[in-house]
């Protein structure tokens, strides 16, 4: 769960060494679809794969299953927990030097960072990493690198709201004229954090006290906010995920996304493989794999998000991302330092404090 | 004989004592240590020591008070539906009263967040089925809000107050008609009976099932957290889920709020033993009696109509409207929009980790419930019957799990196991050994309930005519004590298949548990695959009762 000084500073000494030598191995060997340095006949003989992540279950382990058949010989399990509760369990599993996991997907960058400062991550870097964009990696690289990209706005039922008392903008959303039928994420979301950190450097310190008095309603998912939004107790969801708007979209559900001018929110997922991995070469295999076009083009197929990668096709009934302009942090480390700040408004604002 | 007996018994009660405590306290020392952490939430042990967390409390107030409020009302809603069910089900003679008995224990089989999931569409304001239906009599406004506290309490009571019908009744099935016949025979009507001679001698039994349900009540996540928050409306379970959720996790503030309910059940525990110290209770004594129903002659049909109306309102209504969910393409309430599938069973049953998850959280509850009935059993005589030292203590360490949120709980275990060098982490025998810590409290105040029934002369008149200890337990005291054995066994079996808050953190890629993957699709992919998977647990759960009480009846000729 936690460590000393000296670890601190031997992870430190790591990362270090780690940037001189963040480069892919020599010779990839070319596999159908993807390049891997990793020894795939070891990867076989380990057998199996453990992922710890915070996508559905059901989707992720469609996903996995469509490694598996290229693998057939390693053998998929998947654990899927809130970030929160899969964070405090891969840091007590550490604490306690029990190494389950091999691939840990955080969800959110901060858990990333800090997992990456205290040694949690193996480097590696996958010759397929070379396809992803600097800024969408660790640094040094190798460490985490961003599997997918979920991106936000705002969504509403075009049954009880006509589209031209439809909120345009973000600037629209915080009308009066949805109070009490308006809904948000909690603190406790990555997304949430992101939407309300580009915003504010977007509009000024103070967009979000316009909220306040709309009194939102807070979830911790987006199927709650889309839940009640096609049912009819909200009218409005901001921070909506584009993920669950077109999985409802494809149900035929009546829901309708708002891309604002300003551009859509944009939250990637970290994915790394646990640096004491009970099954490295298969991690590796499996990375080399994700990242590629076919792992890529699987995830988003199954999750409705969108792949870092740009030769990837983009979700089925979903834009081209060059269609949007993403909002992103652009400096993850200050991100990180305004969190307290974002918990303390954010709860006031939703109701917690 | 008697000296043999007496050193079997010698070893016997400080084994059970010392391993039950030692169960609870030492994860409890570990959230003891963080609650007190007031330095670096990264470093451990901690650096710095303080009181920060506790003072901190008082800028929560609102919270606290929240908490309170809601556990009273549903303490008092849980405790007074599972007396009068538990009356008419056990001490009259309406028909079809063990189908009925059956069908009430079904509430419990579920997750309660898909039980809080189902009330949201029967009474939601605005489109919630039942509000809709007053509108469209032209009636203004909701009906109902279930996005109140009221709606919490309410449906807090119909999923957790189970447990209360459980226990009561229990009670009432050990007590000896005569004492209510020998009332009518001296002309005190049916009413004044039931409250001047069976409440007075279920007494044991109601304080036994308040105290569990209100430190239920006080721990209880599910309601407040699908109702609660969407109504902005805050309790301690749903703080300090956002406490250890969020980054960096406060644990030291979840801690302290956890460890702080302590407090309030430690005076609820004290004001029970009080009230129990001053009464004899005892219904179970030398004379011989078989329970007979009371013959309620016309009123029959009205108390027929009372239990049925609790059924269809706490059972077949939620059901229902779960059902209906689960064969929706998307959750809605607006009639028009409806579509229909059957996909959503099908994606719960291809689900690669649904199958092994049922069999894990199947065979655990087997296992906890019937390794755990029977220690159970021996500790709750040694705390009600012996004489031995620090008996009370143990009682009051026992019910520590029950006063501490569970997801705070599951914390203190997860810390605790992972740091002892037995390589248990991540298997099946752990979430075994965190169930039976977390589910002694339930076991003991569903047998202690019976255990101050049974007259002490019965085992006082074994151990004169020379019996040991351990033959006088297992011909005397544990036979007495089989309604609540039973009652416990299937109490803990239940609790086991749909644990939530200590798997989260316990359960490993190995040992995966359904309660979780149900809470986790809520979370994560739609309502109506959610209503899926737990009909399907509820209906596996059934099935298992069913038949393991069949199995019983064939083996032993014992009905319940």
């Amino acid at each position: 769960m936690r460590r000393r000084p000296f670890a601190a500073l031997s992870a430190i000494l790591v990362a270090l060494l780690g940037a001189v030598a963040a480069v892919a191995c020599d010779n990839p060997r070319q596999m159908d679809g993807f390049k891997t340095c990793a020894d795939v006949a070891k990867a076989e003989q380990e057998g199996a794969l453990v992922v710890y992540s915070t996508d559905p279950e059901a989707a992720a382990e469609a996903e996995l299953a469509k490694f598996h058949a290229v693998f057939p010989k390693i053998r998929m399990n998947y654990l899927r927990i809130q970030a929160g509760g899969l964070y405090a369990k891969l840091l007590a599993e550490r604490q306690g030097n029990v190494y389950l996991a091999d691939i840990a997907q955080l969800s959110d960058v901060s858990f990333a960072l800090d997992f990456q400062k205290r040694g949690g991550y193996m480097q590696y870097v996958s010759p397929e990493m070379a396809a992803h964009k600097t800024e969408y990696k660790s640094s040094p690289e190798g460490y985490w690198t961003w599997g997918a990209l979920v991106v936000a706005a705002i969504a509403y039922n075009p049954t009880l709201v006509s589209a031209d008392e439809a909120p345009r903008t973000w600037r629209d959303a915080m009308d009066p004229k949805w109070t009490d039928t308006i809904s948000v994420k909690v603190s406790i979301s990555g997304l949430q954090h992101v939407t309300w950190y580009v915003l504010r450097q977007l509009y000024g310190n103070d967009f979000w006290s316009k909220l306040a008095p709309l009194k939102p309603h807070a979830f911790d998912s987006y199927v709650q906010q889309f839940d009640r939004l096609v049912s009819g107790q909200d009218k409005v969801a901001l921070t909506a995920q584009y993920s669950g708007y077109l999985a409802m979209k494809a149900k035929g559900a009546p829901v309708v996304f708002v891309y604002p001018p300003d551009g859509v929110v944009a939250a990637p997922q970290p994915w790394g493989i646990v640096k004491e991995a009970p099954h490295p070469e298969a991690a590796r295999l499996f990375m080399d794999w994700f990242l590629s076009v076919p792992g890529q083009s699987g995830n988003v197929r199954e999750l409705f998000t969108y792949s870092p990668r740009p030769d990837v096709p983009p979700p089925p009934g979903g834009a081209s991302v060059t269609e949007f302009k993403l909002l992103i942090p652009n400096d993850w480390q200050a991100f990180e330092r305004t969190h307290a700040q974002f918990v303390r408004e954010w709860d006031k604002i939703t109701g917690l404090r | 004989m008697i000296v043999r007996g007496l050193s079997l018994r010698q070893i016997v009660m400080p084994l059970v004592v010392l391993l039950c405590g030692t169960l609870v306290l030492y994860p409890i020392g570990f959230l003891i240590n963080e609650s007190l952490n007031v330095g670096d939430p990264s470093v451990f042990p901690p650096e710095e020591y303080g009181l920060d967390n506790y003072w901190n409390l008082i800028d929560d107030y609102h919270i606290l008070a929240n908490t309170a409020l809601v556990a009273c009302i549903a303490t008092v809603l849980a405790v007074l539906f599972g007396f009068l069910q538990a009356w008419i089900l056990t001490r009259t003679n309406i028909p079809g009263r063990q189908r009925l008995e059956r069908l009430m224990e079904l509430p419990y089989y579920m997750t309660p967040l898909i039980g809080a999931l189902a009330w949201g569409v029967l009474l939601g304001p605005k489109t919630g089925l039942v509000n809709q239906v007053w509108r469209s009599l032209g009636l203004p406004g909701d009906l109902f809000n279930i996005y109140s506290p009221y709606g919490i309490a309410w449906v807090m009571a119909l999923f957790e107050g189970t447990v209360a019908f459980v226990m009561i009744s229990a009670a009432m099935k050990s007590m000896d008609p005569s004492l209510e016949e020998s009332s009518r025979v001296l002309g005190a009507g049916k009413l004044r009976t039931a409250l001047r001679i069976t409440l007075p001698l279920v007494a044991p039994g109601v304080l036994s099932a308040t105290i569990f349900v209100f430190a239920e009540m006080l721990g209880s996540f599910a309601a407040a957290f699908v109702l609660g928050i969407p109504g902005r409306f805050y309790v301690v379970t749903t703080a300090i889920w956002q406490a250890t959720l969020s980054f960096p996790p406060d644990y030291g503030r979840a801690a302290a709020m956890g460890l702080s309910l302590f407090g309030v059940m430690l005076i609820t525990l004290t004001l029970a033993r009080l009230v129990l110290r001053h009464g004899s209770y005892a219904t179970i004594t030398g004379k011989a009696f078989r329970p007979r129903e009371m013959d309620v002659g016309r009123m029959r049909w009205p108390l027929l109509g009372i239990a049925w109306g609790y059924i269809i309102v706490a059972v077949i209504l939620p059901l229902a409207a779960l059902l209906l969910t689960s064969f929706e393409k998307f959750a809605t309430v607006i009639l028009p929009q409806m579509k229909f599938t059957l996909a959503n069973y099908e994606t719960a049953l291809q689900m690669g980790s649904v199958g092994p998850a049922f069999v894990n959280s199947l065979t655990l509850g087997i296992s906890v419930a019937t390794v755990g009935v029977p220690v159970i059993g021996v500790l709750a005589w040694i705390i009600y019957r012996s004489r031995m030292p620090g008996r009370g203590a143990a009682e009051y360490v026992i019910m520590f799990p029950q006063a501490v949120p569970r997801l705070v709980f599951g914390l203190g275990l997860l810390w605790a196991w992972i740091n002892l060098p037995i390589p248990i982490y991540g298997t099946l025998w752990l979430l075994g050994l965190a169930y039976f810590t977390v589910f002694l409290p339930l076991g003991l105040r569903t047998i202690a309930s019976v255990v101050l029934q049974v007259d002490p002369s019965l085992e006082e008149c074994a151990r004169v005519c020379g019996a040991p200890w351990i033959y006088q337990m297992r011909t005397v005291t544990l036979p007495l004590l089989r309604p609540g054995m039973v009652a416990a066994w299937l109490l803990i079996f239940i609790a086991s298949v749909r644990e939530l808050g200590v798997s989260i953190f316990l359960m490993g890629p190995n040992s995966k548990v359904i309660a979780p993957a149900i809470v986790n699709s809520w979370l994560s992919s739609s309502s109506e695959l959610s209503a899926a998977m737990a009909l399907i647990q509820t209906a596996t759960v059934f099935a298992a009762v069913a038949l393991m009480f069949s199995l019983a009846r064939r083996v032993t000729g014992v009905t319940q």
